[in-house]
């Protein structure tokens, strides 16, 4: 009777193409106008967008839960950092791209023991090795910097940027808009590869992995070799995102990635809607206006903002959204949205055929 | 036998099993939540701190410290029993994955919560037995009073929850509940309030961990258990999560890692003793060092 399955919606790369670069132009279009203050968190939101897109297609594509991804990001980040350090005029793609391999390696070596594990051993294996990566970084002082960590100036406006900007505080303009663009098209381009990957031949032997692993087994599917890609590719994408958030930041310090930082990217990963690219869009947009919403918050119930409360008003926002989206809509704002698309996709069909039949009997 | 006792590598002995017996009390603590209700429980250390600090404060209005200890205990049971209630319930029969997310929720907020109320500086709760060492002939014997406590007080639990479950009726019923709920409900067992007494005596494993960790030198403060919460959990994963003797064992060798990593390396990547141990125990049996099922459910 699913008599609307005869209209599929056609998905090809062009589509995912054209979806992609009509969204990061809009972004950048954005950048134009906004603030300073508000390109800056712009510029932090497309870099967590990164690594939540990371967790959301191991997590929502892979069935695999990671805590660890906030490791993954301070793996990344001291990579870019330490070698930024020293090779201070190193174009900043070529930084990221050492991130993402570096993410990536630190990914397969948490996935070799980690991935015939499932559930609540992987979380804890996970998250294991995001509270082991902090004492790491204060070890080894002599190349991390220890608990002050590396101060960075990576991100230079080039100069043909700055001659757009003029009068009062050009500079601090420019520096805010080439820093969002610059985070806006690096986003672009790993949700660009993203949305290839959750197409490919992989992508789909996750998502039956996910779904069933006796009858991906069955179907010829290398189980753990699966994971381990899956595991690899999230940890790269953590890599990229916590070396240009660090980037962002100008500088890397072992606080920087609390086991905090992983609670935030589950919330934002479950808020937006786990396995989907809009998802990951939605969960950085959160991120980028969780200061201002906190704030909000905060004057809404008369809390000082300065007062202890206040102080912690974040993690008690994010952690009761994480447990309220959970408990009563997992899946998330794409989520709710998807029904009404199912919906408006079936009257739409429907007033077709019906158009359809009008046209053959007049 | 004093110039032995005396002789650093007993020192780290003592100091490993002392760190371990808490780490073992955590795990056992997973274990009696994972048994009941199939749930690896995140918030299980935070969960302990906030009972702890609601029981400790009552210091400060002059009750006494075994008070303290007492509602610290009961408050932690009680958040145990509400949390299954409340959270963990309307997740049966949803992914794996959910009830996880949301007890990392729960850990993240009521680590905020506490620092709300009482602030993220370390605490210090004035201890019931002395810390310093023995001596024996001007020899240090490094066992204090308060070690000794901490050990007494870590056995005579398991000791007491071993008991509970091998020789009550209530043992009884909450084995069979964990084992096979349908029987259970059909031969008259209460299973949801079996689940329910399971994460509270769970819970109170948890706290009375948590009071021995504040009353220390590790102090009180909002994320004083995270570290302890990990090792606990590596604990029960070394044992295999299903059997409490796993876990008690998985906690002592870790705590004894720990403390030999401490004592010849570097006492900042001591956290890493447990992973390398999980990492190997995972390599060589996934399913666990102690558990007797081969196959996994599929």
């Amino acid at each position: 009777m699913n008599w609307w399955r005869a209209f599929p919606r056609q998905e090809t790369t062009n589509s995912r193409v054209v979806g992609v670069a009509i969204l990061t132009l809009i972004a950048l279009l954005v950048t134009i106008v906004l603030p300073p203050v508000a390109n800056s968190e712009l510029a932090g939101g497309a870099a967590i967008a990164i690594v939540v897109l990371g967790l959301s297609w191991l997590t929502g594509w892979s069935g695999q839960i990671s805590l660890g991804n906030s490791g993954f990001m301070a793996v990344g980040a001291y990579a870019a950092g330490i070698w930024a350090h020293h090779h201070m005029t190193t174009p900043v793609i070529f930084t990221l791209a050492l991130a993402l391999v570096a993410g990536g390696l630190s990914g397969l070596v948490v996935a070799i023991p980690s991935t015939r594990l499932r559930g609540p051993y992987l979380a804890g294996m996970t998250l294991a090795f995001s509270a082991a990566v902090t004492p790491l970084a204060q070890n080894f002082t002599s190349v991390t910097g220890g608990e002050g960590g590396i101060f960075l100036n990576a991100l230079v406006t080039p100069s043909w940027f700055a001659h757009f900007f003029h009068g009062q505080n050009a500079s601090i303009n420019a520096n805010a808009q080439w820093t969002a663009d610059l985070s806006v098209v690096v986003a672009g381009i790993m949700f660009f590869f993203m949305a290839n990957l959750f197409h490919s031949r992989t992508g789909r032997a996750m998502r039956l992995v996910r779904d069933n692993d006796v009858a991906a087994e069955l179907m010829g599917v290398n189980l753990s070799r699966t994971r381990t890609v899956a595991f690899v590719v999230s940890a790269a994408y953590a890599g990229v995102g916590g070396a240009l958030y660090s980037l962002l930041q100008e500088s890397v310090r072992p606080e920087t990635f609390p086991l905090t930082l992983s609670i935030t990217l589950l919330t934002l990963m479950v808020l937006g809607g786990m396995g989907t690219l809009s998802g990951a869009v939605i969960g950085g947009i959160i991120y980028s206006f969780s200061a201002n919403l906190v704030a909000h918050v905060n004057s809404l119930t008369g809390v000082n903002p300065t007062s202890n409360l206040g102080a912690n008003m974040q993690g008690i926002i994010f952690g009761v959204l994480l447990i309220l989206a959970m408990l009563f809509a997992s899946r998330g704002i794409v989520g709710l949205v998807t029904p009404l698309r199912s919906l408006w996709r079936v009257v739409m069909s429907r007033r077709r055929r019906l158009r359809d039949t009008l046209g053959t009997t007049q | 036998m004093s110039v032995f006792l005396s002789s650093s590598f007993i020192h780290n002995i003592f100091g490993g099993l002392a760190t371990g017996v808490i780490y073992s009390l955590v795990a056992l603590s997973l274990v009696i939540i994972w048994q009941s209700t199939h749930v690896l429980n995140f918030a299980q250390g935070a969960m302990a701190m906030f009972a702890t600090y609601i029981g400790m404060t009552e210091i400060d209005r002059g009750v006494g410290y075994w008070w303290c200890v007492i509602i610290s205990v009961a408050v932690g049971m009680i958040l145990g029993g509400m949390t299954e209630r409340v959270l963990i319930r309307p997740l049966y029969g949803k992914p794996e994955i959910n009830p996880i997310v949301v007890m990392v929720g729960f850990l993240g907020v009521l680590e905020a919560l506490a620092s709300a109320i009482w602030t993220s500086t370390t605490r210090n709760i004035t201890e019931p037995f002395s810390q310093v060492y023995y001596q024996d002939h001007g020899h240090l014997i490094f066992l204090s009073a308060f070690v000794i406590f901490q050990m007494v007080l870590a056995i005579g639990i398991m000791l007491l929850v071993a008991a509970l479950f091998r020789f009550t009726k209530l043992g009884l019923q909450l084995r069979a509940s964990a084992l096979a709920p349908e029987v259970s409900r059909l031969l008259g067992i209460r299973v949801g309030r079996m689940l329910t007494i399971g994460w509270m005596l769970s819970a109170g494993v948890g706290a009375i961990a948590a009071v021995i960790v504040a009353s220390g030198n590790f102090g009180l403060f909002p994320t004083n258990m995270d570290g302890i919460f990990v090792a606990g959990f590596i604990a029960a994963a070394i044992g295999g999560l299903e059997s409490p003797m796993g876990a008690v064992a998985g906690g002592l060798l870790i705590g004894l890692a720990e403390q030999f990593i401490l004592a010849y390396w570097s006492p900042n990547v001591a956290p890493l003793g447990g992973i390398i141990i999980l990492v190997v125990a995972l390599m060589v049996r996934p399913q666990g060092l102690f558990t007797k099922r081969m196959s996994r459910r599929v």
